[in-house]
């Protein structure tokens, strides 16, 4: 539900040609109209001499108007349902039983990982993925502790359909916030619509029941992550000068990494 | 005259092994004993508590603050903007930098709880610049952390000009920073920016 949200929204802004905001925030002459490609620069992988740079003018952002206004509405939604709901949660949630949560959504999401292993011909690690299900949903008591990793020294393997389509040189297209999410980008966005549709529930129960489901599982996700990481994200205002451009660039830097490996 | 032909022999030799001791440190080995020695103050009893704060925190700045080529990680930070800064506006770039990255992570230095597993796990030469992968384990959270070093050779001595944390670059990232702020806003408004900034993160800290 939230993805179809999301991309809707996503169509009425770009539809609607990305106007600024009045207010004085995004006082932004628009982006110039580049071709979408968020390739950030190739930095320092061979560091180049001091002095040198590789690129010049901020990296390409050609939905910032979209993409900043979200940002916000974002921080809002942390500000005011996500925290405090994690605050509450973590009264009563110990360490441990939040790790134990954390590991039982992460094993609902094995069966995109095993496909996108598959997909990206990484075939023992996909092999390596049912076999974690299976002990890890047996022995493990549904998922609840990770078994696999701790006793037998298997590791998850995290792949989703966003870094196939990267493996395969589909470019990602431009940075995208994507409301409630947060920071994706397009070929990344078009991954979670795919690897929803792998999911296994799709085909066992009605839509609506699906739906139900797949909200709860997201939200209860989300609040839990959140509950883990309460600390984390309380100062990261305080210690950018530029927020939206730090997560932006943390976010682009990390998916760069991910999509290599 | 066979004692101090002796004594002059070792005294040179003492000399001679002194200063090379700094050259001879390999990347991985400087990355190593700058890190292990902040750890050190971290969990000495002698410097733990709320009182203790400042002490802590400049016995750290006095270990880590060298490692660093600071002009150098600015000078990064800015791109091609700072060909087109003058040495005034450089040196007090540098200066609000510098004084932004410490006020910053002496914060976070008061998250640090004992019992941080720290790995060395290799380092690559190459000419005049050198890469240094380490991994912290934080036990609160049972998590590993990947941190590299970026490194070069200033006067025979290996400096820092980046670290990327879990595979983001700190240059990188000030840099996007700084890049969005330049394109609607002047130098002096950036300095203001930061300036602002210090100060906001001094006042908090001391509350």
């Amino acid at each position: 539900m939230i993805v179809k949200i999301a991309v809707v929204t996503l169509l009425i802004a770009v539809l609607s040609g990305g106007r600024t905001t009045p207010r004085a925030m995004a006082q932004t002459d628009t982006p110039q109209a580049t071709p979408p490609s968020a390739e950030t620069p190739p930095s320092a992988e061979t560091p180049p001499p001091p002095g040198e740079s590789v690129d010049s003018g901020p990296p390409p952002d050609p939905l910032a108007p979209f993409n900043e206004k979200v940002f916000w509405l974002n921080l809002k939604l942390d500000d005011y349902v996500l925290r405090p709901t994690a605050s509450a949660y973590n009264k009563v949630a110990s360490d441990g039983v939040k790790r134990g949560v954390n590991r039982f959504f992460r094993n609902l999401g094995v069966v995109e990982r095993f496909a996108n292993n598959l997909f990206q011909v990484k075939i023992r690690e996909a092999g390596q993925e049912v076999g974690r299900f299976v002990i890890n949903t047996t022995v493990g008591g549904v998922g609840f502790f990770d078994v696999a990793s701790t006793w037998l020294g298997w590791e998850e393997s995290d792949e989703d359909f966003g870094q196939t389509l990267g493996k395969y040189g589909v470019s990602s297209g431009p940075y995208l916030m994507l409301p409630f999410f947060g920071p994706s980008t397009i070929r990344d966005t078009v991954g979670l619509a795919v690897d929803s549709a792998l999911n296994p529930m799709n085909y066992l129960l009605s839509s609506t029941e699906v739906l139900l489901i797949k909200t709860g599982i997201a939200a209860g996700t989300v609040v839990n992550y959140r509950a883990m990481h309460m600390d984390l994200f309380a100062d990261v205002d305080r210690y950018t000068v530029d927020l939206y451009g730090a997560v932006q660039d943390a976010y682009l830097q990390q998916r760069e990494k991910e999509v290599q490996q | 005259m066979g004692s101090l032909h002796a004594w002059i022999v070792v005294s040179i030799g003492i000399l001679f092994s002194s200063a090379n001791a700094g050259a001879a440190q390999s990347p991985l080995e400087a990355i190593q004993a700058t890190v292990e020695r902040a750890r050190a103050v971290l969990e000495d009893p002698a410097y733990k508590g709320p009182a203790q704060r400042d002490t802590r925190i400049a016995k750290v700045r006095e270990i880590v603050l060298p490692q660093f080529d600071a002009e150098e990680v600015a000078k990064r930070t800015l791109g091609p903007h700072w060909r087109k800064l003058n040495e005034e506006k450089r040196k007090r770039f540098v200066n609000l930098f510098v004084n932004l990255v410490e006020k910053t992570y002496s914060s976070n230095l008061d998250r640090y709880e004992p019992g941080v597993k720290l790995y060395f796990d290799q380092e690559r030469i190459d000419d005049d610049f050198a890469e240094v992968n380490t991994r912290i384990y934080d036990p609160v959270l049972d998590k590993m952390f990947v941190v590299n070093y970026r490194m070069h050779k200033v006067d025979g001595k290996w400096l820092i000009y980046d670290v990327i944390a879990e595979n983001v670059s700190m240059v990188r990232n000030y840099r996007n920073q700084f890049e969005r702020i330049l394109s609607k806003s002047s130098y002096d408004e950036l300095f203001q920016k930061l300036e602002l900034k210090v100060k906001e993160l001094s006042s908090a800290s001391s509350s």
